[in-house]
């Protein structure tokens, strides 16, 4: 009986449907771009982190950006376009690989483990404009609650996208979503600790040596959002 | 004067040329010299600074290469390529491509390697320190530099672990731990990081540290499961320790602080009793003074498996001998034994064993093939075949829940036999009457007096000294495969299901008696896989007149003739009672027997390979 019950639920099961795009694996893209030097590859990262490391020859387009600017795109909805982030997690947040097929392109191919599987594989990374690697000093989600309570110049600053920020954030945080700070940075006071939160704390390293370049006192919440949640959540 | 002027000139203008015709041919494209960088990079980091760095040796152009004529460069029309520091330091370049900063955070080496032309080879330099100073830079973990490992390399040991002994050097690895993602890979690669130092006897006897920690956690569930490489989620070193506080069970911070361990062991094992903390994660069997009750355990098991082995093998041996040397003797004088040429009468089948306990044995049989093969993957977790056998049943997990499977039909299986040997001793309607007359009688498994006379009479017939002893229903090597099985189901039956789920087992007993059960669970069942793959397979198998094996037991019949030959007194019984007429059966079918002689080779070959596997692991393991 048990053994029936079992088998039914596994039936019931709806089989998680295919993603609309194709997957390329880091070898089967390095030939794809030496043979056609016209291939259009986007990195969907932010500017700031694109700029500062990118696999050669490809484009920057930030994946919050992509419906806004789809007429980056070429006409011709049957060509090969391939986007990559900086890893699998970055898709959770936003798929650019998604907003491309929903404007009508067929033939849409997404990087298998994003630029970390490039870079085991040994292939070059290339870079516009290199941010210089600050002592970012991280703070534990339990450590930054009570520095919180105690310290008045600290200013939260929420990198995730606006719809993240909408959904919930720390208590104070103002939010200058990573897709847009290269332009809006200078809203942001220059007389406060900065402490930069994002989803899984992956990237407010460089979000915060890009802030310390232009002059700010930063630190970042290690873990992101989530693991302030999970301190919550534990207590 | 205007000759020799001019001459001079021609002289310096043609060597000017030679200069010029020998650098387009052999120095096409070289590259500018150190000098002339520094004509415009004139910083003293670059004129004096780097010559005193390890690096002096080396041209600016070495590293920053692509540059091959200075005044393109000034121009701004020439840029160098990126620093390839792997194109000299390729092994490390090799091991960074997995490295969790590059892959994340795209590190490059400059990024650590701050003042890369200033770097100076210091044989005084303390390199842990420098790494912690260095890694503390972003990761401000107050956990680690306050405490442990940590405070120990600030106070200057260099035995400590310093964030790289634990997290690699140029491979730092990608976990992911605060997401705990990779859990299993994480747990897996630190505890081999922390078993490296604390099994090297020299570091730990310097820091006053036991150097046989790594070999109890070994030898307990924990470790062995971990040891298996097929880990179910089973605590490693860290899962305990934590991960950078790391302290002395003295110190309050510790996690293994008495006030602290509810919550420790709470991490993973949840519904306990307090006393459940009592267990001990890697105790040593042969402290008498710090674990008495396991110290009289080892030794009390270890006495009962040398001897029960020690005996009986030497039982075997010297009734091997007897048959074989008698067996010779026959073969010589010509005489056959009566069983084998019998006729008439002598070739009707009787019945030994009813339908019901021929499938009992059979259960037996797959029930403790099961658990050998899942439990003693777990016992010499560190071996080659174990981990093949593991990886076989699909995983540590799997073999577990097979292994609890098994124990389950066999503890079925001994319940039966309770009642029905209860029902033996007092039969319906007959209640408690003559119930010691059949306990001690013949048809009963219980020894009596006569097992005693018999096993003298065996023993002088091997020795020569007499005629082998009559035997009834059942000899006494039978009886005790019987009560032994039975004694053995008590004492790993018993142990098992305190171990089958120790939370729950902590409202009876402490958690110290856990360590006790993994041991008798473990010896006892050295002692029982050992006892069925040397003695029982001998003794009823392996035995020159019955060799390779004996179907008896699956089929259920013999001839007659063999009755009377090995059993005279229980033929005499059956003749003088009349029964003889209604145990007798047909010859037993060709399925049957192939089945039968399938199965029980299979199973004699089976437990031959893992004898040879224990012993193996026992002696080289």
């Amino acid at each position: 009986m048990l053994v029936l019950l079992v088998a039914l639920a596994a039936c019931g099961k709806p089989a998680e449907a295919p993603p609309p795009w194709k997957v390329v694996d880091a070898s089967t893209l390095r030939a794809l771009m030496a043979s056609d030097k016209g291939l259009l590859v986007f990195n969907t990262m932010s500017e700031i982190e694109c700029l500062d490391h990118r696999i050669p020859g490809t484009q920057c387009l930030a994946c919050e950006e992509i419906e806004s600017n789809i007429t980056l795109l070429p006409a011709d909805k049957d060509q090969v376009i391939v986007f990559y982030c900086e890893s699998a997690g970055c898709y959770r947040s936003c798929r650019g690989a998604g907003a491309a097929v929903k404007a009508g392109y067929r033939q849409v191919h997404v990087l298998d483990r994003g630029m970390p599987a490039w870079k085991q594989a040994g292939y070059s990374m290339e870079s516009i404009e290199r941010i210089p690697r600050g002592s970012i000093q991280s703070v534990r989600a339990s450590a930054l609650k009570q520095m919180i309570a105690e310290r008045k110049d600290l200013l939260l600053v929420d990198v995730r996208s606006e719809q993240s920020y909408r959904e919930g954030h720390i208590e104070g945080a103002v939010n200058f979503p990573l897709y847009r700070l290269s332009r809006s940075y200078a809203e942001i006071p220059l007389d406060r600790t900065l402490v930069l939160i994002d989803d899984q704390g992956f990237r407010t390293f460089l979000a915060g040596s890009y802030m310390e370049m232009k002059g700010y006192r930063v630190m970042r919440l290690f873990g992101g959002m989530q693991s302030w949640q999970e301190m919550l959540a534990a207590k | 004067m205007k000759i020799e002027a001019r001459q001079r000139r021609k002289g310096f203008r043609a060597g000017l040329l030679l200069l010029a015709v020998f650098a387009v041919i052999c120095l096409p494209v070289t590259a500018p010299a150190a000098e002339d960088c520094r004509f415009c990079h004139d910083e003293p980091l670059y004129r004096v600074d780097f010559n005193h760095s390890i690096h002096a040796g080396n041209g600016c152009t070495s590293c920053h290469v692509g540059i091959t004529n200075v005044e393109k460069h000034r121009d701004g029309k020439e840029k160098p390529a990126p620093v390839n520091c792997g194109s000299c330091h390729q092994e490390i370049a090799k091991e960074y491509r997995n490295n969790f900063h590059y892959i994340q955070e795209d590190f490059r080496c400059s990024d650590c390697h701050r003042n890369i032309h200033a770097i100076k080879q210091d044989k005084n330099k303390n390199i842990k320190l420098a790494i912690i100073e260095k890694c503390t830079e972003c990761h401000g973990n107050s956990d680690y530099t306050t405490s442990g490992h940590g405070e120990a390399v600030l106070k200057g040991n260099q035995d400590a672990a310093a964030c790289s002994d634990c997290h690699g050097h140029h491979d730092t690895r990608v976990f992911h731990t605060s997401l705990e993602q990779y859990p299993v890979e994480a747990r897996d690669f630190y505890t081999q990081k922390c078993k490296r130092c604390h099994a090297d006897s020299a570091m730990m006897k310097r820091n006053n540290l036991s150097d046989k920690m790594v070999t109890y956690y070994e030898g307990t569930y924990h470790g062995k499961v971990q040891e298996l490489g097929y880990p179910a989620p089973v605590a490693g070193c860290g899962d305990c320790h934590t991960k950078h506080n790391i302290l002395p069970k003295e110190d309050p911070r510790s996690s293994i602080h008495p006030d602290n361990l509810e919550a420790n062991c709470g991490r993973c094992h949840t519904g306990f009793h307090t006393r459940f903390l009592s267990y001990q994660a890697h105790p040593d069997y042969t402290d008498r003074a710090k674990y008495p009750a396991l110290y009289v355990t080892f030794l009390l098991m270890g006495a009962l498996l040398v001897g029960t082995l020690a005996f009986f093998w030497v039982h075997t041996i010297l009734w091997w001998r007897k048959v074989y040397w008698e067996h010779d003797r026959m073969e010589r004088e010509g005489i056959v034994p009566p069983s084998a040429v019998a006729t008439g009468e002598g070739q009707q089948q009787v019945e030994r064993f009813t339908v019901k306990y021929r499938i009992m044995h059979v259960l037996l049989v797959l029930s403790f093939f099961t658990l050998v093969l899942t439990g003693f993957p777990l016992k010499y977790a560190g071996t080659e075949w174990a981990q093949t056998i593991t990886r076989l049943w699909g995983g540590a997990h799997m073999a577990g829940l097979f292994h609890r499977g098994a124990a389950f039909v066999l503890i079925v299986g001994m319940a039966y036999v309770s009642l029905e040997s209860l029902r033996f001793l007092f039969p319906r309607g007959e209640g408690k009457k003559g119930w010691l007359g059949r306990l001690l009688g013949p048809d009963s498994l219980f020894p009596n007096l006569k097992d005693l006379q018999d096993f003298k009479g065996m023993i002088r017939w091997f020795f020569n000294k007499g005629e082998p002893p009559k035997f009834d229903r059942w000899t006494y090597w039978e009886k005790f495969d019987f009560l032994a099985v039975f004694w053995g189901m008590f004492a790993i039956g018993g142990s098992g299901i305190l171990l089958w789920k120790p939370e729950w087992s902590s409202y009876l007993v402490p958690g110290w008696v856990m360590n006790i059960a993994a041991l008798v669970h473990s010896e006892e069942a050295l002692l029982a896989a050992l006892f069925i793959f040397t003695i029982h397979f001998f003794n009823t198998h392996f035995i020159p007149n019955k060799f390779p094996m004996d179907r008896l037991i699956f089929t259920g019949t013999y001839r007659l003739e063999e009755l009377k030959e090995q059993r005279p007194l229980e033929y005499e019984r059956l003749i003088a009672e009349g029964r003889l007429e209604s145990m007798k059966r047909e010859h037993t079918s060709i399925p049957l027997k192939l089945i039968s002689a399938t199965f029980g080779l299979g199973s004699l070959l089976l437990g031959m390979f893992l004898t040879v596997a224990i012993l193996w692991s026992i002696l080289f393991g």
